[in-house]
């Protein structure tokens, strides 16, 4: 999505919890961070700006969906497992005290975390597993809008439906002592529920602090979070009224008194962080980072590629990629003619030049070309064939088209009897079209639609902003929108099952907010996904979804084009550290020189 | 004068009534984002959007929802609630007004101080030098894109990215306090921004200016003062531009009136919070209830300065009578 929203699907079985990893959670002497795969060590204080477009979503962990919102919660707040930055494969311990423990019967997960964690003022106690189980009722709560509870925990015993009374207790989730938490679940989803830990509804909320602010509708605990992580948003440290936030304008990070650097594995170098917001004109601030001091840029995606190539040839150290781990395509509804005949979208893949979609975004520095969709990074990428996956199928051999392909399959659908006339289409209905209004998407769905109506295609070609085009349209089957040239999908788990499972499963095709955009609803290919789903991490897991992808291809409902990367700048003085889980810069890992 | 005013100020809660109302009926009418689906998140059942509309207060007919609003904001002063923050939609405008309120009336002085006077020399030099180059200069000005200009001179001016960092650029308007408690921080971020701001203005009040004023300078009563011997400086300013001012005076009432509804291009340029960017980013998100605050907020501000314009005139202009 094009706000990097963390919409996903969590594996049906759990990624190994790193105990290597987990080791790490315990040093006291942890001042080594990674920037670009690489080891540096950070100088300890000095105060920091980030350059950023908009605000965070919200600072309440109950709450928080965003990409951005994720980076400041990581920094602010702890949660039961998390990632190190260059790795957002392996889950690491963060507020846990180790793995899971998983039921041989895979219907409870046990969760023990490390004694002596404290809020921050004014709540100043310790952390108490019974914190974290009000955190996960108050997120099924109507009272703290949660964009994943259900989706991912609702198999925990007595969970009631998410978002839709007020809060209750959870009878599933019990607290034996104060530093042991179990889940116990309806179905075997254990593995699924204790990936999910890595989700900010892991983070602890006190109570007796949070009910008040909680009793509203919304919630505004929003405004007086309390912290564990190595910063705190600054605050009244009397009633715990957040001063360093100004909704729209800045958001302060200092550092969390209470924080104790020997139970986390975040070296935490900076004093201050400073997120300074509004700056939408991405060209100008990242000039201001490039030629700057202390700054980091920019939460609202790649710089400008004009001003990207020029820091690539004269700053190159000071330019980060960071992939995505999503791909952008163009759904054609499978539903709705003439894209619910095979041989028209085989056409129109085949037609496609996907590399002159892929210079509307930046071109090659910005990502590869997707041939599918399980991009780099995402277990089962390998399987599915890498880069050339699914290029065994012709339409989608050339990464700039070919005319030819696309003439055979069009002249197959003129044998079936469809209106197409020496390789053109020939019927009258305009073809309802629904783009961003916004740049760089506005432009690449300008180049698809002079390149579809060369193959005779007429469009209704209507613009909108992309909030609008997802609520309203490509997400609302009812509005029967044939083509959605703006979509796109990104991990919010490494793992295949969540880039393929919401986005091609028949039966995830929903009334509102549907993301199977396409409308694929393939007997087979349901099937298939059902299987692998079952499958342990591994590379039988990875290879019946590297299939499943492969099955998806052949049915050819959208064009996939990029496997963007996102090019995060740094000042000169700043040892930046990028976060692969979010794919934005890691504040707690990033130092000055 | 009274009854003129009372009358006035009337009309003006009619005329808001029928923004709001426009506003309202436009964004329900026009394809928007759903801020329940939006809130969401993936996948969300029918009944969790269900609940959502209901707490958002999306679930009644638009006109039971026109007429809440209109509850809450005539008894209780309240503007609602951001769809996307949650965040008091009145707090953010009286929060935002402040830099708003300062950069429109920086501006409106410096272009005072340039527009008028070049005017002034315009007209009295009129077909000479001088005036040639005021009015291609002003044609230039009135021709250069407030985000045009605010961009070369940020990549010119401004400390940090300029090639002559004179000026504190893009982002430097302190985000707390204000003029009264922070005025050297606030005054040394605006100056660039007033500078830009007020280029277009300072071009359309000098040939405003120097039209009225040449117009005046033909009337028989500037012919009787100078038949009486006065001083070229005198008939000028005592009597030509006092006349010449009324109409000077009116545009300006409402280009002070339309700025302080928000400068969105400057303020989003230049990155000051104020309500021009509170109104641009609320755009970008369907926000209707923020969008409507700062819509009626310009609204007020144009009707509001209109009326004091008018007023003023009955000072300025001895025909005028309420």
């Amino acid at each position: 999505m094009n706000r990097t929203v963390r919409w996903t699907v969590v594996g049906g079985t759990a990624i190994a919890m790193s105990l290597a990893i987990a080791a790490c959670g315990g040093s006291s002497k942890k001042t080594a961070g990674t920037s670009g795969g690489s080891s540096t060590t950070g100088k300890q204080g000095g105060n920091l700006t980030y350059l950023a477009a908009s605000d965070i979503d919200y600072l309440d962990p109950g709450q928080t969906y965003y990409t951005f919102g994720f980076m400041v919660g990581i920094a602010t707040n702890r949660t039961l497992y998390g990632f190190l930055p260059n790795d957002s494969v392996k889950t690491v311990p963060d507020l846990a005290d180790g793995a899971p423990v998983i039921s041989a019967d895979n219907k409870s997960v046990t969760v023990k975390i490390r004694p002596g964690i404290k809020y921050s003022p004014p709540v100043n106690r310790v952390v108490k597993t019974a914190d974290i189980k009000y955190a996960f009722e108050r997120a099924f709560s109507k009272n703290v809008p949660n964009g994943y509870a259900g989706v991912y925990f609702s198999s925990i015993v007595g969970a009631p439906a998410a978002g839709t009374g007020p809060i209750k207790d959870i009878s599933g989730i019990t607290t034996p002592d104060d530093n042991t938490i179990v889940f116990t679940l309806k179905d075997p989803q254990a593995a699924l529920v204790a990936q999910a830990l890595v989700l900010p509804i892991s983070t602890p909320v006190p109570k007796e602090y949070a009910a008040p602010f909680d009793a509203k509708i919304p919630s505004t605990y929003d405004e007086q979070v309390a912290f564990i992580g190595p910063y705190m948003v600054q605050n009244d440290p009397k009633t715990g009224k957040t001063t360093g936030w100004a909704r729209g304008k800045s958001l302060k990070m200092v550092r969390n008194p209470n924080w104790d650097k020997a139970t986390d594995f975040r070296p935490a170098y900076l004093d201050q962080i400073t997120i300074q917001e509004g700056n939408s004109d991405l060209a100008t601030a990242s000039r201001r980072t490039l030629s700057g001091t202390a700054t980091l840029c920019c939460d609202a995606g790649s710089p400008p590629s004009e001003v990207l190539g020029e820091a690539l040839k004269t700053q190159k150290d000071q330019v980060q990629f960071v992939p995505s781990g999503g791909t952008r395509y163009i759904a054609m509804n499978t539903k709705v003619a003439p894209f619910d005949n095979l041989n028209i979208r085989k056409a129109i893949v085949a037609a496609m030049d996907r590399n002159a979609l892929r210079l509307t975004r930046g071109g090659e520095i910005l990502g590869d070309i997707a041939n599918g969709w399980i991009p780099p990074g995402i277990p089962g990428f390998e399987e599915a064939g890498g880069l050339t996956q699914n290029t065994d199928l012709d339409f989608l051999k050339s990464p700039t088209g070919d005319p030819a392909v696309a003439r055979k399959y069009m002249d197959a659908a003129a044998a079936e009897g469809l209106p197409v006339k020496n390789g053109k289409w020939t019927g009258a209905d305009k073809i309802l079209t629904i783009a961003t209004n916004a740049d760089p998407g506005k432009k690449t769905a300008e180049s698809f639609q002079g390149q579809i109506e060369a193959l005779g295609f007429k469009l209704n070609f209507r613009i909108v902003p992309q909030d609008t085009l997802y609520t309203k349209f490509c997400g609302v089957p009812a509005q029967k929108v044939a083509i959605c040239p703006n979509v796109g999908w990104f991990k919010d788990f490494p793992d295949p099952q969540a880039m393929l499972d919401a986005t091609f499963n028949g039966k995830n095709i929903i009334p509102q907010g549907n993301v199977n955009w396409p409308q694929l609803n393939v007997p087979a290919i349901n099937d298939a996904m059902a299987k692998a789903s079952l499958l342990p991490a591994g590379p039988d897991r990875n290879k019946a979804w590297a299939a499943v992808n492969h099955l998806i291809a052949e049915q050819a409902p959208a064009i996939p084009w990029i496997w963007d990367k996102t090019a995060i700048i740094n000042s000169k003085d700043v040892n930046a550290v990028s976060d692969s889980y979010t794919t934005t810069h890691s504040l707690p890992f990033t130092s000055l020189k | 004068m009274l009854r003129f005013i009372v009358r006035r100020l009337l009309w003006m809660i009619v005329l808001l009534l029928v923004i709001s109302f426009l506003t309202f009926i436009i964004f329900y009418l026009l394809p928007a984002a759903d801020p329940a689906t939006l809130r969401a998140g993936r996948q969300p059942t029918p009944e969790l959007i269900a609940t959502l509309k209901q707490t958002l207060g999306l679930d009644k007919p638009w006109y039971v929802q026109y007429w809440k609003y209109l509850e809450r904001l005539i008894f209780h002063f309240d503007f609602g609630f951001s769809y996307e923050s949650n965040v008091s939609v009145r707090s953010q405008i009286f929060d935002r007004l402040p830099a708003t309120a300062t950069l429109a009336v920086g501006g409106a002085i410096v272009w005072l101080i340039i527009g008028v006077p070049v005017g002034i020399i315009s007209a009295i030099k009129r077909g000479k030098a001088p005036d040639r180059v005021a009015m291609g200069g002003a044609l230039l000005a009135i021709s250069a894109p407030v985000y045009w200009l605010g961009l070369v001179s940020l990549y010119l001016f401004s400390k940090g990215i300029g090639k002559i960092g004179l000026f504190k650029g893009q982002g430097t308007y302190p985000n707390t306090g204000n003029v009264f408690t922070d005025p050297w921080g606030v005054i040394s971020s605006l100056i660039l921004p007033c500078i830009v701001l007020a280029a277009s203005f300072a071009a359309v009040y000098a040939r405003f200016t120097r039209g009225s004023l040449l117009e005046t300078m033909g009337e028989d009563y500037i012919r009787t003062a100078r038949a009486k011997g006065l001083a070229e400086h005198r008939v000028v300013f005592k009597h030509g531009l006092r006349a010449a001012i009324t109409p000077v005076v009116t545009i300006l009432g409402l280009d002070l009136g339309a700025l302080l509804g928000g400068a969105i291009l400057t303020e989003t340029v230049f990155n000051i919070p104020g309500i021009g960017r509170l109104a641009f980013e609320a755009i970008q998100k369907s926000d209707l209830p923020t969008i409507q605050g700062t819509v009626l907020l310009a609204a007020f501000f144009i009707i509001l300065l209109n009326l004091v314009v008018d007023v003023i005139y009955g000072f300025l202009d001895p025909r005028v009578r309420y």
